[in-house]
């Protein structure tokens, strides 16, 4: 992995340098922030998260994981009280319920873990610290051809430094 | 929000047009001075040690109590038939209801982009936690035999045989782990980001180690962003219904049983407003000395405190609602049982009791129409004790009455907690309290990652706007009152 980093102090700088990037078609980008900001991401044209999918399934899973066990457990020691069901929905709702938002849940955060990949155990090429603090980051993964374009256009979007990183 | 006109001065406005839910932080112009100052407070003060000796040394007399009541049995807290139930079962719902405004000012109000949840959700959400923690202490202080504490567990014993899924004390298991673990995963998800700007500054080596394994390696990229503000609306949305539903299980465990007080389809609202209500009180008593001694009054500020006043004022009038139909609906029953239960509860024996309740619950919260009050710190803290006072004397007043005066005349009784129960009961603060203040010395008490998306960011050229909940620049309304106080 190797490619080219900008480190940026404003804003609207670091979304001109990402549209710049994007229109010329030069490396792929990752863009550093402090905070989310929007404009970040319309500039990137970010596509929806699919971590929904993960919180539907989990969801769905603990659901029926939670109806079913105390079913089950009804039929597995049949005893009929009152001439009643021996399996009674209303009350194993609560389990479902609960169950469908605890797997829910931890599904959710399993996605999100696997998809913006962590735990990562080494600190990402061209991160820097100041990109917790009050900077932005715009890290292009680039050819060794397409190096000096890029440091240009981020030189030319203002960026407070360029530096390579591999 | 209001937002004003640019031309508009805020000291020209009528005061009632002042928007008490403003989000803006005008004294806080960049993001290294949201990290220099929320970082900041991380630093062990003397006060704050001080305050850790005094906290454990309740938790040790809390615990010493139990040790002797382990020796001698449960009959040393007081309970003598039929009041089996009492301080711990009190204390049990108390606690959970005081979680529960933890999990609406970070999940519902964020569902429903209320801007003013912003500063203070972070410690509102350890709150939840961490009385979550306290109160699943007591179904385990409440047992004969506290090591079989495991039978709780739902796993089937050696004949297979499971335990019964339409108890409500199994389904109580069932909503406060989940509970538990939904509030604790929302606590460390959201907090992820402000570890590694903590792992990113800090110098030492060991705890730049520590920060760098708890932060996950997180590094703040657009992708992760992406990710992340997604799963944590989720979570979000997990976490709206749990909330409603825990206090609601936990109040099944009165509305299921054929007690005179107790078996009513009003208990599960009842319950959850209460619950929201004192948790709001007990936000007051933690953020309003902790905004001062950590010098956050420029993130907590006024007008902060004054839309979560509203909230509680509003909370208050709903518990009220539920007093007064509770008394309806026992008028309207036509049961005896219940209107003696009522009766007695209000003008015979335990006539102080409710009177404590219905004071510090919807007496004094009126107060809170009057805005000056409602900026006034000092009466909000003030007021934040009668709030926990008053809801711990709401349970008291639903448990003891009714159990000490069912349906036969020959079991009436009368019940009063032994210094055991006290002692204990102080160990639950000392508990509570002594996880809060270790975690406000190890992770930021604001979300530093939130708050920089309400304050403006670096442009190149130099502005006047402020960023409203949605993202769009606002006029910034430097002179808003209360910012600064």
């Amino acid at each position: 992995m190797r490619g080219i980093v900008g480190v940026f102090g404003d804003l609207d700088d670091t979304v001109e340098a990402i549209e710049a990037l994007r229109t010329k078609r030069l490396g792929d980008i990752t863009v550093y922030t402090p905070t989310p900001r929007h404009e970040i991401e319309h500039a990137l044209h970010a596509p929806v998260s699919s971590v929904r999918r993960f919180t539907l399934i989990g969801g769905l899973l603990g659901v029926t994981f939670g109806y079913w066990i105390p079913i089950w457990v009804s039929d597995y020691w049949p005893l009929v009280v009152g001439g009643k069901p021996i399996a009674s929905w209303v009350p194993y709702t609560i389990i479902g319920f609960e169950l469908m938002v605890l797997i829910g849940a931890l599904s959710t955060v399993f996605g999100l873990f696997a998809l913006v990949r962590i735990p990562r155990i080494t600190m990402t090429v061209g991160y820097d610290p100041r990109f917790s603090d009050a900077s932005f980051g715009v890290w292009v993964e680039c050819r060794p051809d397409e190096e000096r374009a890029v440091r240009e256009i981020l030189e030319e979007h203002g960026a407070d430094e360029v530096r390579g990183a591999r | 929000m209001a937002t004003l006109a640019p031309t508009e001065r805020v000291a020209d406005l009528d005061p009632r047009r002042i928007a008490s839910a403003n989000i803006q932080l005008p004294s806080v112009r960049t993001y290294t001075e949201v990290n220099d100052d929320i970082i900041g407070t991380l630093r062990p003060t003397a006060g704050w040690l001080a305050a850790l000796a005094i906290t454990i040394t309740c938790m040790l007399i809390g615990a010493t109590a139990w040790t002797y009541q382990i020796y001698w049995g449960l009959g040393v807290a007081g309970y003598h038939p039929p009041v089996m139930w009492g301080v711990y079962i009190i204390t049990f719902v108390f606690w959970v209801g005081i979680g529960h405004a933890g999990t609406l000012i970070s999940a519902i109000l964020f569902l429903f982009r209320a801007g003013f949840r912003t500063t203070i959700y972070r410690c509102a959400e350890a709150m939840t936690v961490f009385a979550v923690m306290t109160a699943g202490l007591f179904p385990i202080l409440h047992l004969g035999r506290p090591w079989k504490f495991f039978w709780l567990v739902p796993y089937p014993n050696w004949r297979f045989l499971w335990p019964q899924f339409k108890s409500p004390l199994v389904w109580d298991v069932f909503a406060i782990l989940t509970y538990l673990t939904v509030s604790t995963t929302f606590l460390y998800i959201g907090a992820i980001p402000d570890i590694a700007a903590m792992r990113d500054r800090e110098t030492d080596p060991v705890r730049k180690r520590i920060y760098g394994v708890l932060s996950l390696g997180w590094r703040n990229s657009d992708r992760e962003w992406r990710h992340f503000a997604r799963a944590y609306l989720f979570l979000a949305a997990f976490s709206t219904p749990l909330v409603l539903s825990v206090h609601s299980v936990v109040s099944f465990d009165f509305a299921m049983a054929n007690t005179p007080g107790w078996h009513a389809t009003i208990f599960p609202p009842y319950f959850v407003a209460g619950a929201i209500f004192s948790g709001i009180g007990m936000v007051f008593t933690i953020i309003i000395p902790l905004r001062r001694w950590l010098n956050l009054k420029r993130y907590v500020t006024l007008n902060h405190l004054d839309a979560a006043a509203k909230l509680c004022l509003f909370t208050s009038q709903v518990v009220g609602l539920a007093y007064l139909t509770e008394f309806f609906v026992a008028w309207y029953s036509g049961s005896e049982f219940e209107q003696s239960y009522f009766w007695n509860r209000v003008f015979g024996q335990w006539w102080w009791a409710a009177w404590i309740m219905l004071t510090c619950n919807t007496i004094l919260p009126l107060s809170l129409f009057s805005q000056k009050l409602r900026r006034n710190t000092t009466w909000l803290f003030i007021l934040s004790i009668f709030i926990n006072l008053g809801m711990w004397f709401e349970r008291f007043v639903i448990i003891v009455p009714s159990l000490s005066h069912e349906f036969e005349p020959w079991r009436w009784s009368t019940y009063a907690p032994t210094y055991i129960d006290w002692a204990i009961l102080l160990g639950s603060f000392g508990w509570f309290s002594t996880w809060f203040l270790l975690f406000i010395k190890q992770l930021p008490v604001v979300a530093i990652a939130e708050v920089k998306e309400i304050v403006p960011p670096p442009l190149r050229h130099e502005h006047e706007h402020g960023i409203d909940v949605g993202g769009h620049h606002v006029p910034f309304e430097v002179e808003t009152p209360g910012e600064n106080d």
